[in-house]
């Protein structure tokens, strides 16, 4: 596929990220907004102002009526996405899904099946991954630099939940879950890309500020051998933004990843680097955004998560954070609730 | 010439190397006497205004400071990270009715007579009527602060930049001029600026925008950006002048100046520094 033109989006759900999603679309220099879907039709004039101008239509239905989307950006409540892919994929469109992919593995599993039949480029919303400074560390372990990995540490913190909370994304039937499903989940998926299938969890989860899981503490064994623990809250203090960090340790080296930076430690050179310590700045790495959207929350890997999208489009292969990738983040989701709820550990299949 | 300018944030919404450094960095300028303790050394390094997000702290430790020092307060507003966690407890009513709630009665009067103008933006949810109201109630509530200059908070600028929603920056620019003070864009974005505004961006007398000699955060790109701060120097300010800390504060201020820009951003973490290393005298001479 050497096609030019730019690839005609539309973004089911006008909420925060659909909108972030429709400038990124229209920003993008290859690709073009065609329509909005939201049951709320009177956010058109919201969306105009802002300069979203892009008609908008009450339903799927509407907009594949009116336009010819040939990828769809799925930013609807979590509860929704199965039904809204279903009627998408019944057009076969390429597909963008919001995190987390759905509310239970059941059907984060049939979306993938979903798509795979209808033979379509899909990718889900795990944005913090397509930062720089996390690609340059899936990189270095790729090239072999730590050895065989062995095991990891992880946090993701940030002070969101302080009390009962209002709204779908506070829901657990609505959003799956809790801080685990709609923060952690950005790590897990980072985790997931870099040792593989999850195999097993033993978690434990609390509810002590909202009705959902506010909290959570999981031991994960990655099909890799790769064991590591995580700690989760949404109700730390000190965090307006996700804060997170991951310490990887192997035979041969560890690596510490944070916000803009690697903290690399080598038994012996590899990978570029010197026996020793060494440090990877996001400023060391190349540039490659045009714009950036969301200077504190994101940055420019809003832009390369679009653009590697829309590459993935046009040449008709899988992004590496398509569905399939993106169901192994759903599997830790659910062994960590299903461990959590019976106390006791549970092997992934 | 603005030379040197403290930047002030929230200590909670910025990045850290650990979640131990956030910790002891967001609990010691939960402390107005340390928040006033690092305007006096960046003062010491030649800073003489403060761009600043607020919170309670920071306003209480910038109308002490200002009580001594003769020092430019330039208001980043609204503080979109708090009213983006209140628009989620509490509701767009409820988000707006608590800001409401910290102006005095007859701020509330004005504040409720130009609501009153707005209805029809209020109801259709107009990016620009919206976001002014918001600006304006939490500048209101700056009282007892000489605020000079007038910003967008980048997270709103950057989604008007995006849509090429110029309306919302020339309310910006209106509700400066209405304060008689000047207005300015916080920006990662500068190119982009020019091209939403075009002649208009002469109405914002500073850009604060990322310039170091890495290009780190520079979008699109170093050279695009540099042969823009070269066509009108005077208007910019360079902001993540150390690229993350990788750069020194004396090289990365030199190419700054080199480059003739109206001045320079300086986080705690620099000012800091070359406080304690008493490297650099004056950063910015």
């Amino acid at each position: 596929m050497s096609d030019s033109r730019p690839l005609r989006a539309a973004v089911i759900g006008a909420g925060r990220m659909g909108m972030i999603h429709g400038h990124l679309l229209s920003i993008y220099p290859e690709t073009e907004v065609v329509g909005f879907v939201d049951l709320n039709t009177r956010l058109s004039d919201h969306l105009a102002s802002q300069g979203l101008r892009a008609p908008l239509y009450p339903t799927v239905e509407a907009l594949f009526s009116a336009a010819t989307p040939a990828a769809v950006f799925v930013c609807t409540p979590t509860h929704t996405h199965l039904p809204v892919i279903r009627e998408c994929l019944a057009r076969r469109v390429h597909l963008f899904v919001e995190k987390p992919l759905a509310t239970t593995r059941t059907d984060a599993e049939a979306i993938l099946r979903l798509a795979t039949e209808a033979q379509v480029v899909h990718a889900a919303g795990y944005v913090y991954a397509h930062l720089p400074i996390v690609q340059a560390a899936h990189d270095l372990l790729k090239r072999g630099a730590l050895g065989d990995l062995l095991r990891f540490t992880a946090h993701a913190y940030v002070s969101e939940v302080f009390g009962p909370k209002r709204g779908w994304f506070f829901q657990r039937e609505q959003a799956g879950g809790g801080v685990v499903a709609n923060m952690a989940s950005h790590l897990l998926f980072i985790l997931g890309w870099f040792f593989g299938p999850i195999r097993r969890a033993i978690a434990s989860t609390r509810s002590h500020a909202s009705t959902i899981d506010d909290s959570a503490q999981a031991l994960l064994t990655f099909a890799s051998g790769v064991t590591g623990l995580l700690d989760t809250s949404w109700s730390m203090p000190g965090a307006q933004m996700l804060d997170y960090g991951l310490t990887i340790e192997g035979r041969q080296g560890t690596l510490v990843l944070c916000r803009d930076r690697i903290l690399l430690h080598l038994l012996s050179p590899a990978g570029g680097y010197d026996a020793g310590w060494s440090q990877i700045h996001a400023s060391d790495l190349p540039a490659d955004t045009a714009f950036d959207v969301s200077p504190h929350i994101g940055g420019e890997a809003f832009y390369r998560q679009l653009h590697s999208f829309v590459e993935a489009c046009r040449t008709g292969t899988l992004p590496f954070c398509s569905l399939e990738e993106a169901c192994n983040t759903q599997r830790m989701i659910d062994a960590i609730y299903t461990s959590a709820a019976s106390g006791a550990p549970v092997e992934v299949a | 010439m603005s030379g040197l300018v403290l930047e002030l944030r929230p200590p909670e919404s910025q990045h850290y190397v650990s979640w131990r450094e956030r910790l002891e960095t967001v609990a010691r300028y939960s402390d107005p006497d340390e928040v006033h303790a690092l305007c006096e050394k960046a003062y010491s390094l030649g800073a003489r205004a403060v761009l600043t997000v607020f919170d309670h702290t920071i306003r209480e430790a910038l109308a002490a400071y200002q009580r001594w020092r003769d020092i430019e307060v330039w208001a980043v507003v609204p503080n979109m990270f708090a009213f983006i966690r209140d628009l989620t407890d509490r509701g767009l009513v409820g988000a707006a009715r608590a800001r409401f709630m910290r102006l005095t009665p007859s701020q509330m009067m004005r504040t409720g007579f130009r609501a009153m103008l707005d209805l029809g933006g209020i109801r259709r949810q107009d990016l620009a009527v919206g976001t002014m109201l918001v600006c304006e109630m939490e500048f209101a509530a700056l009282r007892g602060l000489r605020v000079t200059r007038l910003f967008l908070h980048p997270q709103v600028t950057e989604i008007a930049l995006a849509g090429g929603a110029a309306d919302v920056f020339m309310a910006v620019a209106a509700m400066a001029e209405r304060l008689g003070i000047g207005a300015g864009l916080v920006t990662h974005n500068p190119l982009r600026a020019v091209e939403v505004l075009g002649s208009d961006l002469r109405r914002f007398a500073r850009v604060v925008t990322p310039c170091n000699s890495k290009g780190y955060k520079m979008f699109p790109n170093r050279d695009l950006c540099e042969t823009l701060f070269r066509s009108d120097p005077a208007r910019f300010i360079a902001a993540e002048v150390t690229a993350g800390g990788t750069l020194e504060p004396e090289a990365a201020l030199a190419h700054t100046r080199a480059l003739g820009l109206a001045g320079a951003m300086l986080d705690f973490r620099t000012a800091e520094a070359a406080f304690r290393g008493r490297t650099i005298p004056r950063l910015w001479p």
